[in-house]
């Protein structure tokens, strides 16, 4: 008999929901939209700045004698590197306002002789990285050429190896963004899961459904249930759209790890955690209006925070700190470990306690706030 | 037997200076339908929440049919109409019947034979799959009485049953309430409308400030709404 009523009200709430298209878009799409305009956003901060893109040179040979004609030469020929003509009449000020080349080269005259420097001018708002690259690549080149070595990096391979995971050096943006943003929207079932308790309370029916012999604990889970699989729902159907048609469209690869059974335990936890953020707004509220304000806000702000719109790794050393009172980051954090650093189960535990413990709080104050009639 | 039995009920919101009812005492005898008159602030509302086991924090007693209530078994023998359409308006009318006949545990087979009836009753048999947002005030007014008839009650609390419908509607609910006490059912019917009271009440009750200040049958009163203004005054109730 209860549950006969149970399986109903989550009928009901699946008929209601599904039937709501603002909701459908909020939930569905959203995600699918951010994903794919995130992940095309986020090229340059997680595509291999060095060999990716190609650095606009001018390169200045005023000596053109043996030692900096072979040095031209290797400038040139570095695949890092493209090499542009001065335009004429064009000082080193306009070269870099009209974005013609991002550093100039200038080997001087005296160069062979030992007596002046090659010079290296940058376009003053190149990325650091970019400037640290092109330095660190001239002054090896520039060694070979006075040292009269061959290959320096054949030389350096004998005293520094690196033994990063193969093709785990970095990350497709998808990477970051299909759990990211599957997240992000799975917190915003908080806006439809309060708007319809509210109307619910507004409108009468859930003060009729009291007429029947219908507990309250049996109201709460056909309230709980249905969002929680929808929140499970939402996280599937984004994996899938991340590892089957995102990289057929933009390009990039998606890796589920070695570990992939685990987003099973992972996925539940977090949506118990969504599905918690959704039962507090809801309790918490008092108009419709205030249960979007408040869902929408609490959502972006924890985004924001938990790493979600702008990438954990990037973040300064405070905002890094601040990132851990969002529960978003440690789901985020979580679905990486799976992703990228085919973590141990123990090594996401900590992560999942975090989660249900934010779960039960969100839970624990909706019981003692939410008011039913 | 009498279906509803209210004695000295007391309750007063939390935070509110005045009780909503005070000592307030009704009979509705079996059988019978009967008006409950009052203006805004009476307590009508108030008494059909306590009497549908909405409100639990009152001093007092409720008996449905000899039972004190809470009691299960007296909520089921009770059909409830709110004035506010408590409706699911995505959903269309046999989804909310079905909704609503599995709340009141009726097998899935009693569910089916009951929609129909009570689609018949209220004349929305032909709109039974189109959603309740899509209809007219008047068929929400209709779809409102359905559900609280779906599981056939005993006694059935109507509160402001017509507000807001057209003449037509008015009439059609107005036929099927006489229809079903006819038939024995026990209505309580909570209105602002002195002459709907008037044409199908047999007795009446009316509340004032929380606390009952007239009952008796109708065909003691000539004019309602003289009478009524009489017993409450003409002063406005903005409260």
């Amino acid at each position: 008999m209860i549950l006969r009523q149970l399986r109903e009200l989550i009928r009901k709430e699946i008929l209601i929901l599904l039937r709501d298209r603002q909701t459908i878009l909020l939930l569905f799409l959203m995600p699918v939209a951010l994903i794919f305009f995130m992940t095309l956003a986020l090229k340059g901060v997680y595509t291999d700045k060095i060999y990716e893109r190609q650095i606009q040179l001018v390169i200045e040979n005023e000596s053109k004698l043996p030692k900096a004609n072979l040095l031209e030469q290797k400038i040139e020929s570095h695949k890092l590197i493209s090499r542009v003509d001065r335009p004429k009449g064009m000082d080193n000020d306009r070269i870099f306002a009209e974005n013609k080349a991002q550093a100039l080269v200038r080997i001087p005259r005296g160069f062979d002789e030992g007596e002046k420097p090659v010079e290296i001018n940058f376009d003053p708002v190149l990325d650091f990285g970019y400037k640290i690259a092109i330095r660190s690549l001239m002054t090896s080149l520039t060694v070979e050429v006075v040292m009269d070595i061959d290959n320096l990096e054949v030389i350096v391979a004998n005293m520094l190896v690196e033994k990063t995971k193969p093709n785990r050096e970095i990350p497709s943006p998808l990477q970051q963004t299909v759990p990211a943003y599957a997240i992000f929207a799975m917190f915003f079932i908080a806006i439809p899961m309060s708007i319809g308790f509210l109307k619910e309370k507004n409108d009468g029916t859930l003060q009729r459904l009291f007429t029947y012999t219908v507990s309250t604990n049996l109201l709460t889970l056909g309230k709980i249930i249905p969002y929680y699989l929808i929140n499970v729902f939402q996280f599937v159907l984004m994996l899938l759209v991340g590892f089957y048609l995102m990289p057929r469209i933009i390009g990039f690869s998606f890796q589920l790890g070695d570990h992939a059974l685990y987003l099973i335990p992972v996925t539940l936890v977090v949506a118990a955690a969504t599905t918690g953020f959704g039962v507090l707004v809801a309790a918490l509220a008092r108009t419709p209006e205030q249960s979007s304000t408040l869902a929408a806000t609490g959502a972006i702000l924890m985004g924001v925070l938990g790493g979600i719109m702008v990438p954990y790794f990037v973040m300064p050393v405070l905002m890094k700190k601040l990132a851990l009172i969002s529960p978003m980051y440690w789901a985020h954090q979580a679905y990486l470990d799976i992703f990228l650093r085919d973590a141990a189960l123990v090594a996401i535990l900590p992560k999942l306690i975090v989660l249900t413990l934010f779960a039960g709080i969100c839970f624990y104050v909706a019981g003692r706030r939410v008011q039913w009639i | 037997m009498n279906a509803l039995d209210i004695s000295s009920v007391t309750f007063s919101y939390s935070g509110a200076p005045v009780c909503a009812l005070q000592n307030f005492s009704l009979t509705v005898t079996e059988g019978r339908m009967q008006a409950l008159l009052g203006p805004n602030g009476a307590g009508k509302s108030t008494l059909m929440r306590i009497v549908t086991g909405q409100m639990k924090r009152y001093s007092g007693d409720v008996f449905i049919f000899g039972r004190k209530m809470p009691d299960h078994r007296a909520l089921v023998s009770i059909g409830y109409a709110p004035q506010a359409i408590s409706l699911y308006t995505t959903l269309t009318a046999r989804e909310n019947l079905r909704f609503f006949g599995t709340m009141a545990n009726l097998s899935g087979e009693q569910i089916l034979e009951r929609s129909e009836a009570v689609l018949g009753q209220t004349g929305l048999t032909d709109h039974a799959e189109e959603q309740v947002a899509t209809y007219s005030g008047g068929m929400q007014r209709r779809l409102n009485l359905a559900v609280a008839l779906l599981h056939s009650p005993k006694l059935l609390l109507l509160d402001e049953p017509t507000v807001g419908v057209d003449p037509q509607s008015r009439h059609h609910i107005y036929e099927t309430l006489m229809g079903l006490n006819k038939a024995g059912m026990t209505i309580l019917l909570s209105t602002h409308m002195m002459e709907e009271a008037q044409r199908l009440c047999s007795s009446v009750t009316l509340a004032d400030r929380g606390k009952m200040i007239y009952d008796g049958p109708m065909s003691e009163i000539d004019n309602l709404e003289k009478f009524f203004l009489e017993k409450t005054g003409r002063g406005l109730r903005d409260e």
